[in-house]
């Protein structure tokens, strides 16, 4: 990354873990009594290193941001960005509002991530319960299939789809889908919903065969029906498994570029996602770096959001379900 | 359709619908049931990803039909050979680099695969760095792990708006001095080499969080036993790293690399957003959408180079596969 940017907060954190980790000593020995302790205590080198890098890696991480919020902050047309901004100014997070739509591009974005994450545990938690906990013929040939389905790039899919959509190509030689539905949320939820499918059915899968199969069969003998044991027993217990399913196909949907920008038009009323609503402060004749810039800070709060919120789930979810055998 | 029924009355707390599903569901043998819990799924895959896949590869043997809607005639693999073969009048026009003298494809299969391995090779660093970082417990951890997850979550489109204020001349804070350094050329996003390099920073940057993430997974799953055990027998922090960390997190190094790099192969939206359109890293699919939307609409060809990423793709995942098969050999896990 930037080789300034690196040298300058790398000092900053650098100072702060100094300050951690120091004794009462006068500053003309420091770094010799420092080196003696390491030597002694290795514990404390490794800790204090890893301070250090973690400070490197998290400004690396976070200056992007850091930058872009600076940008926001800047007059319009104006370059030569300073590094730290003259005066807080914060009107263009309010002019982002009101010179396009963006509340509604925002909306698209979040619906389209929304519907495809409910239609996708819906969907898929019921093929999840199959595969993870029924035994039947071509289970095996079926798994596979979502397996080599998932390794696909998108660009494959696309073409057809595209055609599928916008010039009555008969899907499977069969039926033509209706007009209308180009630049509706129809076009990008449908493939969107197949593409995420075969990743979230995996996960479920996993959860799914990790409930004893000695809880389904006690609800049955009680009397309730294979469905009732599904929607009463199994389902709430597979919770965890749906939640971090759930999470990862909001935010595969919410960042992603290819489907939801090029199946749908390029305005709000087209069902544009927040691609279209940053990339609307760009003119053929002026470009408003600031507002774009602030559209992006602006953009990243629900995830933000929905990362503060779920931190834990991602990571137990992905320990637990996603990679044990 | 029935089923979804199923579920609502289930959150209403009735049970009609659920029961008289329960009792016809309960007539069927277990096989019937598991295709009837499929259906759903598999409907949906069979509309928009299993027709769309074959009708891709059926598409790649017909002509180009410049104007649209229908297909051209029946070719059989001339679209395959005029891409591998020197044909550069199919490209579209911002594709046609003076600089370059290989044939287009070529040119595009070298970038995506060279992206790959680079931003592959820096997401593993620096994932197992994080997740190293998220695995320690200090104060703040859950901070720490906020601010490492929080790039992966970030849409490509804003990731590409971050490298390109980044490195846009005056805007950006990087680019002077790296011009200075003579590293980079004043326009970096309209050059070849420069914007490669910025891509694949940027794309380092968003998603070695996610690699962290699978690495933390499996460093959790480690048994911690085998630590106290290494402690006893007094193995230093690095024989400690090589005997037990590292066999153990590889298979899932070996998976997480595995998802990364098909990720990789198919880079087009960070390419997209953050130089000018797909002109400057000709990355493969971004071939196949310049293909499609630009001045004249190559379904054929377009679908045909769809296909080679898929064919891409898949030689690389064998190659994971015999690697991870020889080396769980040769640690002795298989």
């Amino acid at each position: 990354m930037s080789i300034d940017a690196r040298d300058h907060e790398d000092a900053e954190v650098f100072d702060g873990s100094g300050d951690d980790a120091d004794d009462e000593g006068d500053n003309k020995s420091r770094v010799a009594r420092w080196a003696d302790d390491w030597i002694k205590n290795p514990e404390k080198a490794y800790a204090v290193m890893l301070v250090f890098l973690g400070g490197v890696l998290l400004t690396t991480s976070l200056f992007p941001l850091y930058w872009l919020f600076n940008v926001a902050m800047a007059p319009p047309g104006q370059t030569d960005i300073p590094l730290f901004p003259a005066t807080i100014d914060l009107s263009a997070f309010v002019q982002v509002f009101q010179q396009v739509p963006f509340a509604r591009f925002m909306f698209n974005s979040l619906f389209y991530a929304f519907t495809v994450t409910v239609f996708v545990l819906l969907v898929g938690s019921l093929a999840g319960y199959a595969f993870g906990r029924l035994e039947f013929r071509g289970k095996t040939p079926l798994l596979f299939s979502l397996l080599v389905l998932s390794f696909f790039p998108p660009a494959t899919l696309f073409i057809p789809l595209f055609r599928a959509f916008n010039q009555q190509v008969p899907m499977l030689g069969l039926f033509t889908l209706p007009v209308e539905l180009y630049g509706t949320p129809g076009a990008v939820v449908t493939p969107l919903s197949a593409f995420t499918m075969p990743l979230a059915i995996f996960i479920l899968t996993t959860f799914y065969g990790q409930i004893p199969d000695g809880l389904e069969e006690a609800a049955r003998v009680e009397g309730t029906t294979r469905i009732g044991a599904l929607f009463r027993v199994i389902m709430p217990l597979s919770a965890p498994g749906v939640a971090t399913a759930g999470i990862l196909t909001f935010i595969t949907v919410y960042t992603e570029f290819f489907f939801s920008y090029l199946m749908t038009g390029n305005s709000a009323a087209e069902w544009a996602p927040v691609v279209d609503g940053v990339l609307a402060f760009q003119t053929q004749y002026t470009v408003r770096y600031d507002l774009q810039a602030a559209a992006s800070l602006i953009a990243i709060v629900p995830v933000a959001i929905l990362v503060v919120v779920a931190q834990d789930k991602i990571i137990s979810g992905l320990t637990q379900g996603a990679l044990k055998e | 359709m029935a089923v979804e029924q199923g579920r609502s009355e289930v959150a209403e707390g009735s049970g009609g619908v659920l029961t008289r599903l329960g009792t016809w569901t309960e007539n069927l043998s277990e096989q019937a049931y598991a295709y009837l819990l499929l259906t759903p799924a598999f409907v949906v895959l069979l509309l928009f990803a299993f027709w769309p896949l074959a009708s891709a590869i059926r598409m790649s043997f017909f002509a180009d039909v410049i104007t649209g809607g229908s297909l051209g005639e029946f070719v059989g693999v001339q679209n395959y050979v005029q891409l591998l073969t020197n044909n550069n009048a199919l490209a579209p026009a911002a594709f046609v680099d003076p600089s370059f003298e290989t044939p287009i494809l070529e040119q595009a299969l070298f970038m995506t695969i060279l992206f790959a391995v680079l931003s592959v090779t820096g997401e593993t660093l620096l994932g197992f760095l994080y997740a190293m970082l998220m695995k320690a417990e200090y104060k703040g951890r859950r901070l720490v792990r906020l601010l490492i997850i929080l790039p992966w979550a970030i849409p490509i489109v804003i990731q590409g708006m971050i490298f390109f204020l980044l490195f846009r001349p005056g805007y950006g804070l990087l680019t002077e001095p790296l011009q200075q350094l003579g590293i980079f050329s004043s326009l970096p996003l309209n050059t070849t080499f420069d914007s490669f390099v910025i891509v694949t920073v940027a794309d380092i940057w968003k998603t070695s969080a996610f690699m962290a993430l699978l690495i933390l997974a499996g460093l959790e799953s480690v048994n911690q036993d085998l630590y106290e055990v290494a402690d006893v027998m007094g193995a230093s922090r690095w024989q400690r790293f090589r005997y037990i960390t590292f066999p153990l997190v590889f298979p899932v190094l070996m998976v997480a690399m595995l998802f990364r790099t098909m990720g990789a192969l198919r880079v087009y939206g960070i390419i997209e957003s953050t130089t000018v359109g797909c002109s400057t890293v000709p990355s493969m699919t971004c071939l196949v959408t310049q293909m499609m939307f630009g001045s004249s609409t190559l379904y054929g060809s377009a679908a045909a180079v769809s296909v080679l990423i898929a064919i891409v793709v898949g030689l690389f995942i064998m190659v994971y596969l015999l690697f991870i098969k020889q080396s769980n050999q040769s640690l002795g896990l298989a």
